[in-house]
Protein backbone atom coordinates (compact mmCIF):
# COMPACT_ATOMS: atom_id res chain seq x y z
CA UNK A 1 0.00 0.00 0.00
CA UNK A 2 1.01 3.23 -0.57
CA UNK A 3 1.69 5.87 2.37
CA UNK A 4 3.15 9.79 2.55
CA UNK A 5 4.32 10.74 5.66
CA UNK A 6 2.52 8.23 7.72
CA UNK A 7 -0.94 8.81 5.72
CA UNK A 8 -2.09 5.36 3.81
CA UNK A 9 -3.03 6.55 0.49
CA UNK A 10 -4.05 2.62 -1.58
CA UNK A 11 -2.18 2.94 -5.05
CA UNK A 12 -4.92 1.74 -6.79
CA UNK A 13 -7.58 4.02 -5.99
CA UNK A 14 -8.25 7.21 -8.00
CA UNK A 15 -7.42 10.69 -5.97
CA UNK A 16 -8.94 14.36 -6.11
CA UNK A 17 -5.74 16.22 -4.75
CA UNK A 18 -7.64 19.63 -4.27
CA UNK A 19 -10.61 17.89 -2.67
CA UNK A 20 -8.79 15.72 -0.68
CA UNK A 21 -10.83 12.98 -1.57
CA UNK A 22 -10.45 9.18 -3.36
CA UNK A 23 -12.50 7.80 -6.02
CA UNK A 24 -12.83 4.35 -6.59
CA UNK A 25 -14.81 3.12 -9.97
CA UNK A 26 -16.99 0.19 -9.56
CA UNK A 27 -18.35 -2.71 -11.99
CA UNK A 28 -21.21 -1.09 -12.30
CA UNK A 29 -19.54 2.02 -13.54
CA UNK A 30 -20.79 3.96 -10.54
CA UNK A 31 -18.23 5.18 -8.35
CA UNK A 32 -17.49 5.36 -4.64
CA UNK A 33 -16.05 8.76 -2.94
CA UNK A 34 -14.53 8.79 0.28
CA UNK A 35 -12.41 11.22 2.72
CA UNK A 36 -8.42 10.31 2.62
CA UNK A 37 -6.55 9.31 5.34
CA UNK A 38 -4.56 12.72 5.03
CA UNK A 39 -8.03 14.25 5.07
CA UNK A 40 -8.77 12.55 8.18
CA UNK A 41 -5.33 13.40 9.69
CA UNK A 42 -6.56 17.37 9.36
CA UNK A 43 -9.92 17.10 10.33
CA UNK A 44 -9.82 15.29 13.28
CA UNK A 45 -12.18 12.66 14.74
CA UNK A 46 -15.36 13.24 12.97
CA UNK A 47 -18.88 13.22 14.73
CA UNK A 48 -21.54 13.76 12.39
CA UNK A 49 -21.58 13.01 8.75
CA UNK A 50 -24.78 14.41 6.87
CA UNK A 51 -24.68 12.93 3.08
CA UNK A 52 -26.12 14.88 -0.22
CA UNK A 53 -29.82 12.66 -0.46
CA UNK A 54 -30.05 9.67 -3.02
CA UNK A 55 -31.51 10.70 -5.92
CA UNK A 56 -29.97 14.10 -5.68
CA UNK A 57 -27.72 15.33 -8.70
CA UNK A 58 -23.66 16.72 -7.38
CA UNK A 59 -21.61 18.54 -9.51
CA UNK A 60 -17.87 18.21 -9.68
CA UNK A 61 -15.92 19.70 -6.84
CA UNK A 62 -19.59 20.61 -5.27
CA UNK A 63 -20.39 19.38 -1.91
CA UNK A 64 -21.10 15.41 -1.79
CA UNK A 65 -21.45 15.25 2.45
CA UNK A 66 -21.08 17.70 5.17
CA UNK A 67 -18.97 16.23 7.85
CA UNK A 68 -18.09 17.96 11.45
CA UNK A 69 -15.27 17.33 13.69
CA UNK A 70 -13.54 19.15 16.49
CA UNK A 71 -16.42 21.92 16.05
CA UNK A 72 -15.26 22.11 12.33
CA UNK A 73 -18.13 21.91 9.67
CA UNK A 74 -17.78 21.57 5.65
CA UNK A 75 -18.24 19.88 2.96
CA UNK A 76 -16.42 16.84 1.70
CA UNK A 77 -16.60 17.47 -2.49
CA UNK A 78 -16.92 14.94 -5.32
CA UNK A 79 -14.70 15.46 -7.94
CA UNK A 80 -17.37 13.81 -10.13
CA UNK A 81 -20.59 15.29 -11.22
CA UNK A 82 -24.04 12.78 -11.37
CA UNK A 83 -26.67 11.56 -9.18
CA UNK A 84 -26.22 10.36 -5.25
CA UNK A 85 -27.35 6.17 -5.60
CA UNK A 86 -26.23 5.24 -2.00
CA UNK A 87 -25.34 6.89 1.03
CA UNK A 88 -23.56 4.94 3.94
CA UNK A 89 -26.07 3.84 7.13
CA UNK A 90 -23.16 2.61 9.12
CA UNK A 91 -21.35 5.94 8.59
CA UNK A 92 -24.34 8.14 10.14
CA UNK A 93 -25.04 5.37 12.80
CA UNK A 94 -21.01 5.54 13.67
CA UNK A 95 -19.32 8.93 11.83
CA UNK A 96 -16.10 7.67 13.65
CA UNK A 97 -16.18 4.73 10.76
CA UNK A 98 -14.51 7.70 8.56
CA UNK A 99 -11.68 7.77 10.65
CA UNK A 100 -11.44 3.96 11.73
CA UNK A 101 -11.42 2.68 8.03
CA UNK A 102 -11.79 6.01 5.55
CA UNK A 103 -10.85 3.68 2.69
CA UNK A 104 -13.35 0.67 3.31
CA UNK A 105 -16.73 0.94 4.96
CA UNK A 106 -15.93 4.95 6.16
CA UNK A 107 -16.92 5.53 2.31
CA UNK A 108 -19.22 8.90 2.11
CA UNK A 109 -21.47 8.67 -1.19
CA UNK A 110 -21.92 6.48 -3.95
CA UNK A 111 -23.00 8.40 -7.22
CA UNK A 112 -23.97 7.71 -10.90
CA UNK A 113 -21.43 9.22 -13.13
CA UNK A 114 -22.70 11.82 -15.86
CA UNK A 115 -19.44 12.29 -17.46
CA UNK A 116 -16.77 10.04 -16.30
CA UNK A 117 -14.67 10.22 -19.11
CA UNK A 118 -14.56 14.55 -18.79
CA UNK A 119 -14.14 14.36 -15.13
CA UNK A 120 -12.03 11.69 -14.58
CA UNK A 121 -9.17 13.78 -16.00
CA UNK A 122 -8.26 15.57 -13.33
CA UNK A 123 -7.94 12.38 -10.97
CA UNK A 124 -4.50 10.93 -10.39
CA UNK A 125 -3.52 7.67 -9.22
CA UNK A 126 -0.39 5.60 -8.26
CA UNK A 127 2.40 7.67 -8.23
CA UNK A 128 1.30 10.63 -9.34
CA UNK A 129 -1.30 10.76 -6.96
CA UNK A 130 1.52 9.77 -4.37
CA UNK A 131 3.97 12.31 -5.35
CA UNK A 132 1.25 15.14 -5.61
CA UNK A 133 0.28 14.52 -1.93
CA UNK A 134 3.78 14.59 -1.11
CA UNK A 135 3.47 18.42 -2.40
CA UNK A 136 0.52 19.02 -0.89
CA UNK A 137 1.46 17.97 2.75
CA UNK A 138 4.83 19.78 2.14
CA UNK A 139 2.52 23.35 1.69
CA UNK A 140 0.48 22.64 4.37
CA UNK A 141 3.11 22.07 6.91
CA UNK A 142 1.90 18.90 7.67
CA UNK A 143 3.79 17.17 10.04
CA UNK A 144 2.10 13.52 9.58
CA UNK A 145 -0.45 10.84 10.14
CA UNK A 146 -0.31 9.97 13.56
CA UNK B 1 9.64 40.17 6.21
CA UNK B 2 7.79 41.58 3.17
CA UNK B 3 4.72 43.80 3.45
CA UNK B 4 2.13 42.96 6.29
CA UNK B 5 -1.09 41.18 5.16
CA UNK B 6 -4.39 43.39 5.53
CA UNK B 7 -7.40 41.89 7.89
CA UNK B 8 -10.72 43.71 7.39
CA UNK B 9 -12.49 44.90 10.42
CA UNK B 10 -16.17 45.00 10.55
CA UNK B 11 -18.70 45.73 13.04
CA UNK B 12 -22.04 44.65 12.17
CA UNK B 13 -23.34 45.62 14.96
CA UNK B 14 -27.11 44.23 16.70
CA UNK B 15 -29.10 42.05 15.00
CA UNK B 16 -31.72 39.31 14.21
CA UNK B 17 -30.20 35.49 14.75
CA UNK B 18 -31.29 35.22 10.66
CA UNK B 19 -29.28 37.93 9.35
CA UNK B 20 -26.15 37.13 11.53
CA UNK B 21 -26.24 33.19 10.30
CA UNK B 22 -26.92 34.85 6.69
CA UNK B 23 -23.70 36.88 6.99
CA UNK B 24 -21.81 34.02 8.41
CA UNK B 25 -22.48 32.09 4.94
CA UNK B 26 -22.06 35.13 2.90
CA UNK B 27 -18.22 36.13 3.95
CA UNK B 28 -17.41 32.55 3.67
CA UNK B 29 -18.61 31.95 0.39
CA UNK B 30 -17.35 35.04 -0.63
CA UNK B 31 -14.29 34.16 0.99
CA UNK B 32 -14.13 31.02 -1.11
CA UNK B 33 -14.88 33.07 -4.16
CA UNK B 34 -12.06 35.44 -3.94
CA UNK B 35 -14.54 38.23 -3.55
CA UNK B 36 -14.15 38.89 0.47
CA UNK B 37 -10.73 39.96 1.86
CA UNK B 38 -9.41 38.21 5.27
CA UNK B 39 -11.78 39.58 7.32
CA UNK B 40 -12.44 39.73 11.41
CA UNK B 41 -15.98 40.66 12.23
CA UNK B 42 -17.70 41.94 15.19
CA UNK B 43 -21.47 41.08 15.84
CA UNK B 44 -24.19 41.15 18.31
CA UNK B 45 -26.92 39.47 18.62
CA UNK B 46 -31.00 39.95 19.78
CA UNK B 47 -31.86 37.40 22.35
CA UNK B 48 -31.67 33.97 20.24
CA UNK B 49 -30.98 30.41 20.87
CA UNK B 50 -28.51 28.99 17.96
CA UNK B 51 -28.16 25.12 17.60
CA UNK B 52 -24.90 23.98 15.69
CA UNK B 53 -25.36 22.74 12.31
CA UNK B 54 -26.10 19.28 13.27
CA UNK B 55 -28.47 19.42 15.68
CA UNK B 56 -32.15 19.15 15.88
CA UNK B 57 -33.75 22.04 16.87
CA UNK B 58 -36.55 19.85 19.11
CA UNK B 59 -33.85 17.73 21.17
CA UNK B 60 -31.52 20.63 21.96
CA UNK B 61 -34.30 23.63 22.69
CA UNK B 62 -37.21 24.44 24.55
CA UNK B 63 -39.12 25.78 21.36
CA UNK B 64 -42.12 26.75 23.28
CA UNK B 65 -40.25 28.55 25.95
CA UNK B 66 -38.62 30.13 23.11
CA UNK B 67 -41.70 31.38 21.24
CA UNK B 68 -43.20 32.34 24.47
CA UNK B 69 -40.39 34.79 25.22
CA UNK B 70 -39.56 36.27 21.66
CA UNK B 71 -36.37 33.93 21.76
CA UNK B 72 -35.23 33.97 17.80
CA UNK B 73 -34.29 30.31 16.98
CA UNK B 74 -31.58 29.36 14.63
CA UNK B 75 -29.06 26.95 12.86
CA UNK B 76 -25.93 28.05 12.91
CA UNK B 77 -23.27 27.10 9.91
CA UNK B 78 -20.81 26.07 12.59
CA UNK B 79 -20.27 23.01 14.57
CA UNK B 80 -20.72 22.04 18.20
CA UNK B 81 -23.76 22.67 20.42
CA UNK B 82 -26.81 24.44 21.20
CA UNK B 83 -25.90 27.81 22.92
CA UNK B 84 -28.41 30.65 23.63
CA UNK B 85 -27.03 34.68 22.94
CA UNK B 86 -28.54 38.15 24.10
CA UNK B 87 -27.29 41.24 24.14
CA UNK B 88 -24.70 40.85 26.71
CA UNK B 89 -22.70 38.74 24.70
CA UNK B 90 -20.08 39.52 21.83
CA UNK B 91 -19.38 37.14 18.79
CA UNK B 92 -15.84 37.52 17.32
CA UNK B 93 -15.04 35.76 13.61
CA UNK B 94 -12.63 35.25 11.60
CA UNK B 95 -12.62 34.85 7.60
CA UNK B 96 -9.10 33.52 6.80
CA UNK B 97 -7.60 30.73 4.35
CA UNK B 98 -6.18 27.15 5.40
CA UNK B 99 -2.60 28.00 5.16
CA UNK B 100 -2.83 31.82 6.57
CA UNK B 101 -1.71 30.63 10.14
CA UNK B 102 1.05 27.93 8.30
CA UNK B 103 -0.65 25.30 8.97
CA UNK B 104 -3.92 23.11 7.55
CA UNK B 105 -4.65 21.13 11.02
CA UNK B 106 -8.04 22.09 11.85
CA UNK B 107 -7.40 21.33 15.69
CA UNK B 108 -4.52 23.50 15.41
CA UNK B 109 -5.98 26.55 13.63
CA UNK B 110 -8.33 26.35 16.16
CA UNK B 111 -5.91 26.51 18.90
CA UNK B 112 -3.72 29.19 17.25
CA UNK B 113 -7.15 31.29 16.87
CA UNK B 114 -8.19 30.75 20.49
CA UNK B 115 -5.00 31.64 22.13
CA UNK B 116 -5.05 34.65 20.29
CA UNK B 117 -8.75 35.51 21.17
CA UNK B 118 -7.56 34.37 24.81
CA UNK B 119 -4.56 36.93 24.49
CA UNK B 120 -6.90 39.84 23.56
CA UNK B 121 -9.39 38.73 26.48
CA UNK B 122 -6.41 38.95 28.99
CA UNK B 123 -5.69 42.68 27.43
CA UNK B 124 -9.12 42.87 29.31
CA UNK B 125 -7.68 42.37 32.99
CA UNK B 126 -8.90 38.72 33.28
CA UNK B 127 -6.42 35.71 33.09
CA UNK B 128 -8.15 34.09 30.31
CA UNK B 129 -6.71 30.92 28.92
CA UNK B 130 -7.46 28.41 25.80
CA UNK B 131 -8.76 25.10 27.09
CA UNK B 132 -8.71 22.41 24.34
CA UNK B 133 -10.55 21.85 22.56
CA UNK B 134 -12.20 24.81 21.94
CA UNK B 135 -13.04 26.61 24.82
CA UNK B 136 -11.32 30.26 26.52
CA UNK B 137 -11.48 30.15 30.11
CA UNK B 138 -10.94 31.91 33.68
CA UNK B 139 -9.17 29.94 36.48
CA UNK B 140 -11.39 27.26 34.97
CA UNK B 141 -14.55 28.91 34.29
CA UNK B 142 -15.77 29.13 30.60
CA UNK B 143 -15.98 32.41 29.09
CA UNK B 144 -15.80 31.67 25.23
CA UNK B 145 -17.11 29.23 23.21
CA UNK B 146 -15.98 28.78 19.28
CA UNK B 147 -16.51 26.54 16.15
CA UNK B 148 -15.98 26.87 12.58
CA UNK B 149 -16.80 26.02 9.32
CA UNK B 150 -14.99 25.64 6.13
CA UNK B 151 -15.63 25.89 2.25
CA UNK B 152 -12.80 24.43 0.21
CA UNK B 153 -9.54 26.43 1.08
CA UNK B 154 -11.63 29.16 2.94
CA UNK B 155 -12.32 29.09 7.02
CA UNK B 156 -14.45 30.91 9.16
CA UNK B 157 -13.74 30.83 13.11
CA UNK B 158 -16.19 32.69 15.46
CA UNK B 159 -16.32 32.46 19.57
CA UNK B 160 -18.59 34.22 21.80
CA UNK B 161 -17.62 35.82 24.73
CA UNK B 162 -19.65 36.70 27.76
CA UNK B 163 -19.91 40.30 28.97
CA UNK B 164 -22.79 40.01 31.05
CA UNK B 165 -24.25 36.81 31.08
CA UNK B 166 -27.70 35.13 32.80
CA UNK B 167 -27.21 31.40 33.36
CA UNK B 168 -30.22 30.53 34.62
CA UNK B 169 -31.59 32.35 31.05
CA UNK B 170 -29.76 30.51 29.35
CA UNK B 171 -30.99 26.84 31.17
CA UNK B 172 -34.63 27.58 30.38
CA UNK B 173 -33.81 28.30 26.63
CA UNK B 174 -31.45 24.70 26.35
CA UNK B 175 -32.93 21.28 26.77
CA UNK B 176 -29.96 20.53 28.94
CA UNK B 177 -31.48 17.58 30.92
CA UNK B 178 -30.92 20.05 34.86
CA UNK B 179 -33.89 18.10 35.83
CA UNK B 180 -32.42 14.84 35.95
CA UNK B 181 -29.02 16.03 37.51
CA UNK B 182 -28.89 16.55 41.34
CA UNK B 183 -28.94 19.69 42.60
CA UNK B 184 -24.78 19.81 43.35
CA UNK B 185 -24.63 18.96 39.87
CA UNK B 186 -26.51 22.07 38.61
CA UNK B 187 -24.55 24.23 40.85
CA UNK B 188 -21.42 23.07 39.83
CA UNK B 189 -22.52 23.26 35.89
CA UNK B 190 -23.19 27.47 36.94
CA UNK B 191 -19.93 27.14 38.44
CA UNK B 192 -18.44 26.69 35.30
CA UNK B 193 -19.16 29.67 33.50
CA UNK B 194 -17.94 33.32 34.18
CA UNK B 195 -18.98 36.78 32.53
CA UNK B 196 -16.00 39.95 32.34
CA UNK B 197 -18.70 41.64 34.25
CA UNK B 198 -18.63 39.39 37.30
CA UNK B 199 -14.74 39.39 36.98
CA UNK B 200 -14.44 42.88 36.68
CA UNK B 201 -17.05 44.47 38.63
CA UNK B 202 -18.48 46.16 35.83
CA UNK B 203 -18.65 44.89 31.71
CA UNK B 204 -16.23 46.92 29.66
CA UNK B 205 -17.38 48.97 26.86
CA UNK B 206 -17.76 46.98 23.60
CA UNK B 207 -15.20 49.62 21.83
CA UNK B 208 -12.54 48.44 24.40
CA UNK B 209 -13.45 44.56 23.84
CA UNK B 210 -13.40 45.11 20.65
CA UNK B 211 -10.06 47.05 19.92
CA UNK B 212 -8.52 44.65 22.73
CA UNK B 213 -9.58 41.60 20.49
CA UNK B 214 -8.62 43.11 17.47
CA UNK B 215 -5.19 43.92 18.77
CA UNK B 216 -4.55 40.66 19.55
CA UNK B 217 -5.02 39.16 16.43
CA UNK B 218 -3.30 41.53 14.44
CA UNK B 219 0.04 40.87 16.60
CA UNK B 220 -0.56 37.49 16.51
CA UNK B 221 -0.95 36.89 12.55
CA UNK B 222 1.26 39.95 11.81
CA UNK B 223 -1.49 41.42 9.71
CA UNK B 224 -2.67 45.41 9.40
CA UNK B 225 -5.88 46.10 10.96
CA UNK B 226 -8.19 47.83 7.90
CA UNK B 227 -11.35 48.81 9.43
CA UNK B 228 -14.84 49.27 7.08
CA UNK B 229 -17.75 50.52 7.73
CA UNK B 230 -20.03 48.02 5.46
CA UNK B 231 -19.77 44.81 3.23
CA UNK B 232 -18.71 45.32 -0.53
CA UNK B 233 -21.13 45.67 -3.25
CA UNK B 234 -20.99 41.26 -4.06
CA UNK B 235 -21.44 40.56 -0.70
CA UNK B 236 -24.44 42.81 -0.37
CA UNK B 237 -25.46 40.95 -3.24
CA UNK B 238 -24.95 37.38 -1.71
CA UNK B 239 -25.99 38.26 1.84
CA UNK B 240 -29.59 39.26 0.19
CA UNK B 241 -29.74 35.98 -1.21
CA UNK B 242 -28.63 34.12 1.65
CA UNK B 243 -30.55 35.73 4.54
CA UNK B 244 -34.04 34.47 1.91
CA UNK B 245 -32.42 30.93 2.25
CA UNK B 246 -31.63 31.03 5.81
CA UNK B 247 -34.56 33.39 7.31
CA UNK B 248 -37.25 30.40 6.87
CA UNK B 249 -38.63 27.03 8.85
CA UNK B 250 -36.77 24.83 6.03
CA UNK B 251 -33.22 26.05 7.43
CA UNK B 252 -34.53 25.74 11.17
CA UNK B 253 -35.75 22.95 11.11
CA UNK B 254 -34.14 20.73 8.67
CA UNK B 255 -33.24 17.41 10.31
CA UNK B 256 -29.80 16.28 9.93
CA UNK B 257 -30.02 12.58 11.68
CA UNK B 258 -32.90 11.04 13.23
CA UNK B 259 -33.88 12.31 16.77
CA UNK B 260 -31.99 9.39 18.88
CA UNK B 261 -31.77 9.28 22.93
CA UNK B 262 -30.32 11.43 24.52
CA UNK B 263 -30.16 9.57 28.00
CA UNK B 264 -28.22 11.29 31.01
CA UNK B 265 -26.13 8.13 32.43
CA UNK B 266 -24.61 8.47 36.20
CA UNK B 267 -22.46 6.01 38.02
CA UNK B 268 -20.76 6.18 41.61
CA UNK B 269 -17.51 4.80 42.12
CA UNK B 270 -15.65 4.12 45.19
CA UNK B 271 -11.96 4.31 44.68
CA UNK B 272 -8.92 4.27 47.34
CA UNK B 273 -8.53 7.96 46.63
CA UNK B 274 -12.47 8.64 47.36
CA UNK B 275 -15.40 8.75 46.10
CA UNK B 276 -16.18 9.80 42.71
CA UNK B 277 -19.47 10.51 40.25
CA UNK B 278 -19.56 11.04 36.71
CA UNK B 279 -22.68 12.02 34.48
CA UNK B 280 -22.23 11.48 31.05
CA UNK B 281 -24.66 12.86 28.36
CA UNK B 282 -24.72 10.13 25.89
CA UNK B 283 -25.82 10.66 21.70
CA UNK B 284 -27.47 7.30 21.40
CA UNK B 285 -28.24 8.00 17.17
CA UNK B 286 -24.47 8.81 16.63
CA UNK B 287 -23.03 6.66 19.45
CA UNK B 288 -21.02 9.75 20.69
CA UNK B 289 -20.57 10.99 24.64
CA UNK B 290 -21.72 14.80 24.31
CA UNK B 291 -20.84 16.03 27.68
CA UNK B 292 -19.75 14.38 31.25
CA UNK B 293 -19.69 15.64 34.32
CA UNK B 294 -17.44 14.48 37.09
CA UNK B 295 -17.70 15.35 41.02
CA UNK B 296 -15.62 13.93 43.76
CA UNK B 297 -14.27 14.19 47.31
CA UNK B 298 -11.00 12.63 45.83
CA UNK B 299 -7.37 14.91 46.19
CA UNK B 300 -5.87 16.27 43.27
CA UNK B 301 -3.93 19.27 42.24
CA UNK B 302 -4.99 21.55 40.20
CA UNK B 303 -8.57 20.63 41.08
CA UNK B 304 -9.22 22.31 37.64
CA UNK B 305 -7.96 19.30 36.32
CA UNK B 306 -11.97 17.69 36.39
CA UNK B 307 -12.80 20.70 34.52
CA UNK B 308 -10.16 20.79 31.85
CA UNK B 309 -10.97 16.49 31.57
CA UNK B 310 -14.80 17.19 30.74
CA UNK B 311 -13.81 19.92 27.96
CA UNK B 312 -11.77 17.64 26.24
CA UNK B 313 -14.19 14.86 26.34
CA UNK B 314 -16.83 16.61 24.72
CA UNK B 315 -18.23 14.95 21.19
CA UNK B 316 -16.06 11.72 21.78
CA UNK B 317 -17.37 8.92 19.90
CA UNK B 318 -18.09 6.08 22.11
CA UNK B 319 -15.21 4.04 20.45
CA UNK B 320 -12.72 6.78 21.47
CA UNK B 321 -13.25 6.73 25.20
CA UNK B 322 -10.49 5.30 26.01
CA UNK B 323 -7.96 6.49 24.08
CA UNK B 324 -9.21 10.24 24.46
CA UNK B 325 -8.25 9.86 28.25
CA UNK B 326 -5.03 8.41 27.95
CA UNK B 327 -4.53 11.35 25.07
CA UNK B 328 -5.39 13.73 28.09
CA UNK B 329 -3.66 12.11 31.16
CA UNK B 330 -0.42 11.56 28.45
CA UNK B 331 -0.24 15.50 28.37
CA UNK B 332 -1.67 16.66 31.14
CA UNK B 333 0.48 17.57 34.51
CA UNK B 334 -1.65 16.71 37.43
CA UNK B 335 -0.40 14.93 41.37
CA UNK B 336 -2.95 12.87 42.11
CA UNK B 337 -3.60 11.02 45.50
CA UNK B 338 -4.60 7.08 45.65
CA UNK B 339 -6.38 7.87 42.15
CA UNK B 340 -4.98 7.18 38.24
CA UNK B 341 -6.47 7.95 35.23
CA UNK B 342 -8.08 4.16 35.05
CA UNK B 343 -10.86 5.21 37.87
CA UNK B 344 -11.40 7.97 35.59
CA UNK B 345 -11.94 5.55 32.94
CA UNK B 346 -14.17 3.12 34.94
CA UNK B 347 -16.91 5.46 36.28
CA UNK B 348 -17.36 6.78 32.78
CA UNK B 349 -17.61 3.13 31.42
CA UNK B 350 -19.83 2.05 34.40
CA UNK B 351 -22.13 4.84 33.35
CA UNK B 352 -22.13 4.02 29.94
CA UNK B 353 -23.19 0.27 30.65
CA UNK B 354 -25.78 1.17 32.41
CA UNK B 355 -27.64 2.49 29.69
CA UNK B 356 -31.11 0.70 28.72
CA UNK B 357 -30.42 -2.66 27.29
CA UNK B 358 -33.25 -2.03 24.90
CA UNK B 359 -32.13 0.82 23.54
CA UNK B 360 -28.85 -0.30 22.77
CA UNK B 361 -27.95 -0.80 19.18
CA UNK B 362 -26.34 -4.45 18.97
CA UNK B 363 -22.70 -4.91 18.56
CA UNK B 364 -21.85 -1.20 18.04
CA UNK B 365 -20.02 -0.60 21.33
CA UNK B 366 -18.53 -3.66 22.76
CA UNK B 367 -16.96 -2.22 26.04
CA UNK B 368 -13.21 -2.47 25.90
Amino acid sequence: MGAVKGCDLPEELLYSIDNNVWVRREDDGNITVGMTAYACSLAGQVVSYTPKKAGKDVKKDKSCATVESGKWVGPAKTPISGEVVATNDAVSASPGLINQDPYGQGWLVKIKPADWDADAVDLKTGADALAAFQAKMDADGFKGCA
Amino acid sequence: MSEKISLRVLDTGLRRAAENMALNRTLLECHQAGDSPHTLRFLRFEPCALVGFHQNVEQELRVDHCRTEGIDIQRRITGGGAIYFDPGQIGWELYLDRRFLGTADMGEIARRICEAAADGIRRLGVDARYRPRNDIEVDGRKISGTGGAFDGNSIMYQGTLLIDFDVERMLRVLRIPAEKLSDKAIASARERVTNLRELLGEPPPLARVQSALAEAFAEAFQVDLVPEDDLNPREQTHFAQALVEIDSEDWVYQRHRPAGGMPLLEAVHRCPGGLMRAGVMLDEARDIIRQVWITGDFFMNPRRMLVDLEASLKETPVAELETNIHRFFDAYRVEMLMLSREDFLQVLRKALDSRDPASTRAGTHAAG
